[in-house]
Order: structure tokens, then C-alpha cells, then sequence
């Protein structure tokens, strides 16, 4: 036997939702929602108002942390010892003679090496798959490349007298890096959010036929 | 197939959420807030009644969103939380909610005659508010929600002839509603 009735709201199921609930509603449910970790904003005091780049709050915070950690870890490190093999992505490692050479470039060199390495690990939190970029061997072999040219100017530093000119163009070597890896951030940034937007469209069909 | 799709509407708004990001709860809110709120509605026929269970509702979703594991649609999974939700507060209400003779579980009397051809969505709808209880809570689920009736009977604590008896009767004094003159548009 067939049923009108069920017929007849079947067709016309979505005019049967007349209710709304009051827009305050959701202020009372984010009053009871548990707040994430509110006393970790105590570092966000020394960042002023950092809270408004808070996309991905708790993802930031991990991130950031991580970033400052490596950051710190790694100036300690290079600062500390001069240790031929400091054991890291860039070839450009402090040779004990290079103190007395160009005492400056140890320094600079540290600075510009945990500021790569603050890059790259912002870079590798972005999944290149995900956002559908495959440029990334080209920036790979670029970074390569200039580590290679880096270490080829590094041994020239212990055989030509003029060091400042090389000292600057190591120093120019590692800006350049920066600047690549800068840009390729920019990329991953824009990518990201043009993949957010589809997100934030109501999905109406889903909702209503459950 | 189907799994997979699920998985693409919402789960990077879900993602987030599991994170505690609010702008992410609050997307999920306004994508299902008003969905849900007229479930809630129908079952307990008390808008602020609706409103507390749809707010105790939401709340339970988040806290448990880890527990959701895209089996099924977001909306569905959330749907059960506010059917379940609104229907134990209707039972704080009433100590029974389908408490019609039980016991004649028998075939209800002929259909009655179906005239499609004066209805209109408001008068059904606002027909559907005049029913008791039982009548209207069984009758929403099956009409309004999809549910067949071995879930109303699972979701209800009642057997599957009792949800189909039930609905019977339903249909029949919403007819009758309907047919009252002063029920007239």
C-alpha cells in the first residue's frame, strides 16, 4: 500500500525545517566549550597581539615552538664548538682557521644557518602532496647547488688573500637560500588557503538528506 | 565509495575541530545548527527544550568527536546524538512516551482515505505539532528523520510492530487533525 503522506514529505522535506535557534545559542555552547590550553597564551605577551595570525592556533604553537627549539638549539651549538663537523644540512661548517681568517663569518653564519633551518622545517610541515605542488625537487637541487658552490668558496677562503670578497659572497650564498625558501613558503601559504576556502561553503546537501 | 566521500566533505573542518580549533567548531555549528535544531524541534515540540538539547548536543559531539570515525556522514553521526539527546529529555518529561496500548500490537483499522490533494506543508507540519507525544515522536522519526522502524523501535526501547501500529494511529489522527474545520488555512 502506498504511502501519500510519506510521499508528500519526502518532496517536500526541506520546507519542513522552519526553526531556527536563536543566534546567542552559540555563544552559550563556546562558553562551556573546554578552552584550549588558555595559559599557554603567556608567551604570546611577549608577541603582543600574535594572537591574530592564530589560523591554526594549537598548530602554530606546536610549530612554533619547534622552530624556536631547533633555532636555539642549533645557535648554541654553532656558537659553542668549533668543531670541524657540526654534522647538519649545510656544508658550511666553521673550520677552526676560519676564526682567524674572517672571525666575523663564524657569527653571520650561524645567524643565516638556524634562519634556514627555522625555513625548512616550516616547509616541511606543509604537505606538498596534499597542495599538488611537485616543484619541489627544482628547489631541492637549487638548495644543492648552492651548497656546493657554498664549500667551493669556503676552500678558496684558506687560499685567496682577499677574503672579504668572499666572505661577502658566502654571506650572499646563504641569502639567496633564505630568499628561495622564503618564496617557496609563500607559495605553500597561498596554496593553503586557496584549498581552505572550499571548506567553509555550507555542504546542504549532506545535511539535509541524513 | 561512499566512505570516501564522507570523508571529503567535512574532514578538514573536523580535523580541526578534533584540535580544539573553535573557528572550526563554529563552521560545523553553522553547517548543522539549524538541521539538527529542527529535529530537536520535532521531537520535543518546546523551542526552548530544542534549544538546551541542541546545545548539550553540540557539546557531546565535540567532546567526543575522536570517537567519530567517518563511518558514516558527520551529519548523520551527529543526528543520532540529537535524536538520542532529545528523546531522553522528552522521557524526563513524560515517565512513558509511547505508553498507547502496548499491548494491542494488532493491525490499526483501515487507512484513512489519503486526500493529497489539500496539503500543504505548513498545515501538515504544524498538524504534526498538535500530536501527543508517542504519536508525534514515532511519525517524525519515520516521515521527517528516515528512520524504518526496527530503529525507531531500537532508538525507543519498543519492538518494530509496536513502531509500525504506532505510526498507523499517528497518520490516522493527523488526518483527522487535519480534517478539524477550524484546522482550516
Amino acid at each position: 500500500m502506498e504511502d501519500k503522506l510519506k510521499k508528500f514529505v519526502d518532496e517536500h522535506r526541506d520546507e519542513f525545517d522552519v526553526f531556527e535557534p536563536r543566534t546567542e545559542l552559540w555563544q552559550n555552547i563556546c562558553e562551556e566549550l573546554p578552552q584550549k590550553r588558555k595559559t599557554a597564551k603567556v608567551i604570546s605577551i611577549k608577541f603582543g597581539d600574535s594572537a591574530s595570525f592564530s589560523a591554526n592556533s594549537m598548530f602554530m604553537r606546536i610549530a612554533a615552538a619547534i622552530v624556536l627549539l631547533v633555532g636555539c638549539g642549533l645557535t648554541l651549538f654553532l656558537m659553542k664548538s668549533n668543531a670541524p663537523e657540526a654534522g647538519n644540512t649545510i656544508a658550511a661548517t666553521t673550520a677552526p682557521p676560519v676564526n682567524n681568517i674572517a672571525p666575523e663569518l663564524a657569527e653571520v653564519e650561524a645567524y643565516y644557518v638556524s634562519q634556514i633551518k627555522e625555513k625548512k622545517s616550516k616547509l616541511s610541515e606543509y604537505d606538498l602532496k596534499v597542495l599538488g605542488l611537485d616543484d619541489q625537487q627544482e628547489i631541492d637541487q637549487e638548495l644543492a647547488r648552492l651548497d656546493s658552490s657554498y664549500v667551493q668558496l669556503k676552500k678558496q677562503l684558506y687560499t685567496t688573500p682577499n677574503t672579504d670578497e668572499i666572505v661577502g659572497a658566502l654571506i650572499q650564498n646563504l641569502q639567496i637560500r633564505i630568499r628561495v625558501l622564503n618564496r617557496q613558503l609563500e607559495v605553500l601559504q597561498r596554496l593553503e588557503q586557496i584549498n581552505e576556502q572550499p571548506d567553509l561553503e555550507p555542504q546542504k546537501d549532506e545535511t539535509t538528506n541524513v | 565509495m561512499e566512505k570516501l566521500s564522507y570523508q571529503d566533505v567535512n574532514h578538514h573542518v573536523i580535523d580541526r575541530c578534533k584540535s580544539g580549533d573553535n573557528r572550526a567548531q563554529y563552521e560545523l555549528y553553522k553547517l548543522y545548527s539549524k538541521a539538527m535544531f529542527n529535529v530537536s524541534m520535532r521531537i520535543i515540540n518546546d523551542y526552548a527544550e530544542a534549544e538546551d538539547v541542541l546545545q548539550e548536543a553540540f557539546l557531546s559531539a565535540f567532546k567526543n568527536l575522536q570517537s567519530y570515525k567517518a563511518e558514516a556522514s558527520f551529519g548523520s553521526w551527529l543526528k543520532k546524538i540529537v535524536v538520542n539527546a532529545s528523546i531522553n529529555a522528552i522521557r524526563k518529561r513524560r515517565s512513558e512516551l509511547v505508553p498507547m496500548d502496548e499491548r494491542v500490537v494488532g493491525e490499526v483499522a483501515d487507512e484513512a482515505y489519503e486526500d493529497d490533494s489539500e496539503w500543504q506543508v505548513e498545515k501538515v507540519r504544524r498538524a504534526i505539532q498538535q500530536l501527543p507525544d508517542g504519536y508525534r515522536v514515532v511519525l517524525s522519526l519515520y516521515l521527517l528523520e528516515g528512520y524504518d522502524h526496527a530503529e525507531i523501535g531500537e532508538v525507543l526501547g519498543i519492538t518494530e510492530s509496536t513502531s509500525k501500529s504506532q505510526y498507523s494511529r499517528a497518520k490516522k489522527k493527523l488526518l483527522e487533525i487535519m480534517k478539524e474545520p477550524q484546522f482550516a488555512v
